[in-house]
C-alpha cells in the first residue's frame, strides 16, 4: 500500500502540466458560469473615484503594459476606460511602455466606437515618452511643455479634450495600469508631492505590496489582477474577459488545493501508519 | 470575412505559443526556432523603440531645427559607451556623475516622503483617532503596528536576538512568512492568468475563419514528437545491438 502511495510522489510532472491545461481549457470552450462573488473594499474606492466625479472632468490615464501582462491587465484597462466613457469624463492617455502602443490603440477603437466618442473631443492618446522621471516632473508644471503632439503627430494644443488642462492640478484622477514600478512613481512623485488623486490597476503579483499605500490613502484605490478585473466588470455590468477568466482561475485554483492537500495526506499517511 | 494578414498572425501566434509551450514536454528544434525568434524580435523592437522615439524626436529633430543644446546631454550619455574604451573610460564618470546627482536628488526626497515618513505616519495615526474607531478598526491598527515594529526588529542585528527579544524577532519572521505567503498565492494566480491568456487566444485561432489554425499546428507538434520517437528509439535499439 505505501509503496502505491510512494509512487504518487513520482508522478511525471507533464501529466500535472497537462492536467491544468485541461483545467483551464475547458471553461473556455464551455463557460461554466462560476459567480464572482467578492467585490474587494480596494477595487470598490477606484470605481467610487471614478463614479463621484462630474461629466467632463479630466482623468488622466497611464497605460503601461504590454502583451506579456495583457490577460490580466488589459481587461481592468477596458473596464475603467468604459466606466470613464459612461460618465462622460474626459480621457487623456499616455505610457512610458513603448510596447503597449498596440493594445491602447485596439483598446480605443473599441471602446471608442461602442460609446461613439470622438477623438480629440472626449479622448486623447499621447506618444510614448522615454525617460518617465523627466515626463512627470515636466508635467506639473506644463503638460504642452513635454507633449506638443499627439501618437500621430497631430497638435494637441487647440485639441477640445485638453481644454483647460495644463498641469496635474487640473486634472480630477490619475489612474496608472501597470505590471511594472511604475504606479511607484505616480504615487511618489505626482500623487504625494502634487496632491493628485492616484489609483492603480496591478498584476496580482504586485498586489500586495501595495497594502501600505491603500492603507495611507496613498492610494486611492486599486484594481490587483483578473480577479480585480473580473469585480470592476461587476461593479460597471458589463462582464468582459476579466470575468470569463474567472472560471479557469476557480477551477486552477482548486486543482492546486487538491494536489496539495492530497500529496500531503498521502505524506502523512505514508509517514505515520 | 478575416483579413488575411489578421488570418496570418493568427497562424504566427498560435504556432510560436504552441512551439514554446512544447518545452514542457521536451526540447525539440521548433522551441529553440521560438525561443531565438524572441529575443531577436526583442532585440530589433528595443532598437527601433531607440531610433523613432528617443534618437529622431529626443536628438536629431531638435538638433535640425536649431536647439543645440540637446547636444549636451546627448555627449554625456554618449560618454556612458566609453567604458568599453579602457583608454577613455574616465570619460564615462561626468554622465554617471550626472545621472547620479540627477537620480539621487529625485529619488530621495520623494522615497523619504512616501515610503518612510508616510507609512510611519499611517502606522501611527490610528492611534490618535482611537476614540472614533470601531473595535476590528482598534484591532487591526494594533495588528499592523505590531508587526511593523517586530519586523523591523527582526533586521535589527546591533542586539542579539535572545531571551524575551528572540520571541519579538520570532513573531515578526510569522508576519513575514504571512507576507509571502500571501505573494506566493498572488503569484500563483497572476500565473495562471497569463496561461488562461495564451489558451483563450489560441482557443480564438482554432476557429474556422483562422482555418484550424491551433489544431494544424498542435496535430504537426503531435506528429514530429512521435516521428522523433520512433526513429530515435530505432537509432537507440540499433546502438544497443552494435555494442553487444
Amino acid at each position: 500500500m505505501k509503496d502505491t502511495l510512494q509512487k504518487f510522489f513520482k508522478i511525471d510532472r507533464r501529466w500535472i502540466f497537462l492536467l491544468l491545461t485541461v483545467t483551464l481549457f475547458v471553461p473556455i470552450v464551455k463557460p461554466i458560469g462560476l459567480p464572482n462573488k467578492s467585490i474587494s473594499q480596494a477595487t470598490t474606492r477606484v470605481y467610487q473615484n471614478i463614479e463621484k466625479l462630474p461629466a467632463g472632468s479630466f482623468v488622466l490615464l497611464s497605460l503601461d503594459y504590454d502583451p506579456s501582462t495583457r490577460p490580466e491587465l488589459h481587461p481592468m484597462a477596458m473596464a475603467l476606460v468604459r466606466h470613464a466613457f459612461a460618465k462622460n469624463l474626459r480621457v487623456g492617455v499616455v505610457t512610458y511602455i513603448a510596447g503597449s502602443t498596440g493594445l491602447i490603440e485596439e483598446l480605443f477603437a473599441r471602446v471608442g466606437k461602442e460609446y461613439n466618442k470622438t477623438y480629440g473631443a472626449d479622448y486623447v492618446i499621447l506618444p510614448y515618452q522615454p525617460n518617465i522621471l523627466a515626463v512627470m516632473t515636466q508635467m506639473a508644471s506644463d503638460l504642452f511643455g513635454i507633449y506638443t503632439s499627439d501618437r500621430n503627430g497631430a497638435p494637441i494644443g487647440g485639441m477640445p479634450v485638453l481644454k483647460g488642462v495644463k498641469s496635474y492640478k487640473d486634472m480630477s484622477l490619475i489612474v496608472c495600469v501597470t505590471g511594472t514600478a511604475i504606479l511607484d512613481y505616480w504615487v511618489a512623485y505626482v500623487g504625494d508631492k502634487y496632491s493628485v488623486p492616484v489609483a492603480g490597476g496591478v498584476t496580482a503579483i504586485s498586489q500586495p505590496g501595495y497594502g501600505p499605500y491603500l492603507q495611507t490613502n496613498q492610494l486611492k484605490g486599486l484594481i490587483g489582477g483578473m480577479k480585480g478585473a473580473a469585480e470592476y466588470e461587476s461593479l460597471i455590468k458589463q462582464p468582459g474577459k476579466g470575468t470569463s477568466g474567472i472560471d479557469a482561475l476557480n477551477l486552477a485554483h482548486l486543482l492546486v488545493l487538491i494536489l496539495i492537500l492530497t500529496s500531503n495526506i498521502i505524506l502523512l499517511f505514508v509517514k505515520y501508519f | 470575412m478575416v483579413d488575411t494578414s489578421i488570418i496570418a498572425g493568427g497562424w504566427l501566434a498560435a504556432g510560436l505559443t504552441i512551439f514554446i509551450f512544447s518545452f514542457l514536454y521536451r526540447d525539440n528544434p521548433f522551441f529553440k526556432i521560438a525561443e531565438h525568434l524572441y529575443l531577436g524580435a526583442g532585440m530589433g523592437w528595443l532598437f527601433q523603440v531607440s531610433v523613432n522615439s528617443v534618437w529622431i524626436p529626443k536628438i536629431w529633430e531638435p538638433v535640425s531645427k536649431g536647439e543645440l543644446l540637446v547636444i549636451i546631454p546627448s555627449v554625456m550619455g554618449l560618454t556612458l559607451l566609453t567604458q568599453f574604451i579602457p583608454k577613455l573610460s574616465w570619460m564615462s564618470r561626468y554622465g554617471f556623475t550626472f545621472m547620479m546627482g540627477y537620480g539621487s536628488g529625485l529619488a530621495i526626497p520623494a522615497g523619504l516622503s512616501t515610503d518612510f515618513m508616510s507609512q510611519i505616519a499611517g502606522t501611527i495615526k490610528p492611534f490618535s483617532l482611537l476614540a472614533s474607531l470601531s473595535a476590528m478598526d482598534i484591532f487591526n491598527a494594533l495588528l499592523v503596528a505590531g508587526g511593523a515594529i517586530c519586523v523591523l526588529f527582526y533586521f535589527f542585528f546591533s542586539v542579539e536576538h535572545k531571551g524575551h527579544l528572540k520571541k519579538v524577532s520570532n513573531v515578526g519572521i510569522y508576519f513575514l512568512m504571512v507576507y509571502f505567503g500571501a505573494a506566493f498565492g498572488n503569484t500563483v494566480m497572476a500565473r495562471f492568468s497569463l496561461l488562461y491568456g495564451r489558451f483563450d487566444d489560441l482557443f480564438t485561432f482554432s476557429g474556422s475563419n483562422y482555418f484550424y489554425a491551433t489544431q494544424v499546428v498542435l496535430a504537426c507538434m503531435v506528429l514530429y514528437f512521435l516521428l522523433h520517437g520512433f526513429f530515435s528509439g530505432k537509432k537507440e535499439d540499433a546502438a544497443g545491438e552494435e555494442a553487444a
